[in-house]
């Protein structure tokens, strides 16, 4: 049974130069206690798509399509029942740890504010609440950190602050964007234990938003890899890894690092030539053709559906199959 | 981090935070000096029935148009009635009108303001083309068209200068809401479900509050000198009473003969406007993050 069923999500913005196309028809499912990694470049609508699930998308935006959510429709129903959605069944953990903590209130009130609004806990119970929180998230000595101000907390630490505030209502749903992209990697790989942690202890379903393919290969059950707006492959994590299909997954396989394995001058990084497309108008063709090696004129001429090449993977490629390079 | 970690261990961020300010604040002397000038008006203004030494209506017929003596500090007026105590009792109206009239305007322009900057749109375009064209209009000129409306007295004085002040303020609470709703923690609150009252209570408010005082201590001396001039005009406090404005339009008569009357009061003015000044360049210099010294 899926906790969340996202079908045909459309999301366009009204810009001054006409219509940017964001998200193209995206349609995706989250289980019970699954962790999904969404990948692609910058740009190509992942951070999009999951902000208007919540609404969270600023006016110009122009959402179609349904996402239905515990009977139900969180694109349609009204502002202020969806605000009972709203860090109480779906929390959202941002990628600014630095900025997203208000500078006025101690991180206990913060914390606090959330559980009084949700749970409509009193001030001293919401206080030790907080602290129960943030010693989940390991901050050391919660006690006294509940007391502090956002600036007298490192980035790290914020973010934790962050995950406790988003944990505080017990949510169904974490959808983490870039949670670990604005912190160093040892932190990162604290940050990324936590929500493994999360997902053990309370089983929270988690949706994790990266550019970092090895964040998802370490944690995600399921990966969706994005392009351009468009869902181009998703498979369940191994099967990504070992199988690749689209050739935008195989470049992005490419370009990762891998110590050890012959890091030699015959296994060099390859990047994916070209760049991301502008998505003010989007093409009557797959919009990976301009920088694919595998374009032809099928490619250039027709929009690829997803379909299903191994069960539960699938790919929208005319000409799907891993990279030989990428295999070996 | 770790320093900050040792120091908040032994005393409350709070109270390491306000002791900053205050050693930033003593570094000013122009602000220290704005402040026991200001300070001095305001105990001046509320103790005048202890410190004066007249009331300001005591009449003595035997000293009229007196010189600065021992027994009136800075002589008597055409009635005989003491300057310093009634620069004193004036410095009530003044302080009075001052503040209150500050109050008023905070008390129109916030709201106006913030929901203008944060819900944007269309009645964001109204407002901001409103406070636009009362903008051209000199405050002073918006002030005494409305206190000429609503007819002579301190209260309506007060009002009128209130309003008057009002259109500078919504610009600054808007263009404060502008940016403050562009906030992560905004978004962030947004996405944990608080309602727009809750955030602008909590996230926007609070969060402009040091710009809001800084405009305050600014407002604060404009309206003391609009005080004095609607009241010269005759537009504000009544004579009797005293005001320094009252007593700068009594002077005129006798500027010939006493031209001091005339001096005195404008001193006040000038000393009372320009210390709440200091005081407001002094917190905007330590309540505005970019100066860290």
């Amino acid at each position: 049974m899926s906790l969340l069923e996202v079908s045909d999500l459309s999301v366009r913005f009204d810009t001054d130069d006409g219509q940017v196309h964001a998200v193209d028809r995206f349609s995706f499912t989250l289980g019970e206690r699954e962790v999904v990694g969404v990948v692609g470049e910058s740009g190509c609508g992942k951070s999009v798509s999951f902000m208007s699930l919540l609404r969270l998308l600023p006016e110009t935006a122009i959402v179609s399509g349904t996402a239905m959510f515990d009977g139900v429709d969180l694109l349609s129903v009204p502002v202020s029942q969806l605000r009972r959605v709203r860090g109480r069944r779906i929390a959202f953990v941002f990628q600014e740890p630095m900025t997203s903590l208000n500078p006025a209130f101690k991180i206990g009130n913060q914390i606090g504010e959330v559980l009084r609004r949700h749970l409509g806990l009193s001030r001293p119970a919401a206080r030790t609440r907080a602290i129960e929180l943030l010693e989940l998230v390991r901050i050391p000595a919660p006690d006294r950190r509940v007391d502090e101000y956002p600036h007298q907390l490192s980035g790290g630490m914020r973010q934790r602050v962050m995950i406790a505030m988003a944990l505080a209502c017990d949510p169904k749903i974490l959808i983490a964007d870039e949670p670990t992209t604005a912190l160093d990697v040892t932190i990162q790989a604290g940050i990324l234990d936590l929500m493994r942690d999360i997902r053990e202890r309370l089983g929270t379903s988690i949706v994790l938003i990266t550019h970092n393919l090895g964040v998802v290969a370490d944690i995600a059950d399921r990966v969706i890899v994005m392009y351009a707006g468009r869902k181009a492959e998703e498979a369940p994590v191994r099967e990504l890894f070992a199988r690749p299909q689209h050739p935008y997954t195989n470049g992005l396989l490419g370009a990762v690092p891998r110590p050890g394995a012959a890091a030699d001058a015959s296994r060099r990084l390859r990047e994916i030539p070209g760049r991301v497309p502008s998505l003010a108008e989007l093409p009557h063709a797959c919009a990976f053709a301009p920088r694919c090696p595998r374009a032809d004129a099928q490619s250039r001429s027709a929009v690829p559906e997803l379909r299903e090449v191994h069960p539960g993977h699938h790919v929208a490629c005319f000409h799907p199959g891993p990279d030989a390079e990428a295999v070996a | 981090m770790s320093f900050v970690d040792t120091t908040a261990a032994v005393i409350s961020p709070r109270a390491r935070r306000r002791r900053i300010l205050r050693r930033r604040f003593l570094r000013r002397p122009l602000a220290v000096v704005g402040l026991v000038v200001a300070t001095a008006f305001i105990l001046g203004a509320i103790l005048a029935p202890v410190v004066a030494p007249y009331s300001a209506g005591t009449t003595d017929f035997n000293a009229l148009l007196a010189h600065a003596s021992s027994k009136h500090l800075l002589g008597t007026d055409e009635l005989g009635r003491d300057v310093f105590s009634r620069i004193l009792w004036g410095a009530r109206a003044s302080i009075e009108a001052g503040v209150l009239a500050t109050l008023v305007a905070m008390a129109v322009a916030v709201p106006i303001g913030v929901a203008a900057g944060y819900y944007r749109g269309f009645v964001d375009t109204v407002i901001a083309r409103l406070t636009d064209v009362l903008l051209a209009f000199p405050f002073l000129i918006l002030a005494v068209g409305l206190a000429a409306i609503l007819g002579p007295s301190l209260t309506n004085a007060t009002i009128a200068l209130g309003v008057g002040a009002a259109p500078a303020l919504i610009r600054i609470a808007r263009g404060e809401a502008l940016a403050l709703r562009e906030e992560d923690y905004v978004r962030a609150a947004i996405a944990n479900g608080a309602s727009d009252l809750r955030i602008l209570a909590r996230h926007v408010l609070p969060n402009m509050l040091s710009t809001l005082i800084v405009q305050a201590t600014v407002a604060i001396p404009t309206a003391i000198i609009g005080e004095a001039v609607l009241s010269f005009l005759g537009l504000g406090v009544q004579p009797p009473t005293p005001s320094w404005g009252v007593m700068l339009a009594d002077a005129q008569s006798y500027l010939s003969q006493a031209p001091l009357l005339a001096v005195y009061p404008g001193i006040a003015i000038f000393l009372c406007s320009l210390s709440f000044n200091l005081l407001g360049d002094g917190l905007r210099d330590i309540l505005d993050p970019r100066t860290t010294r």
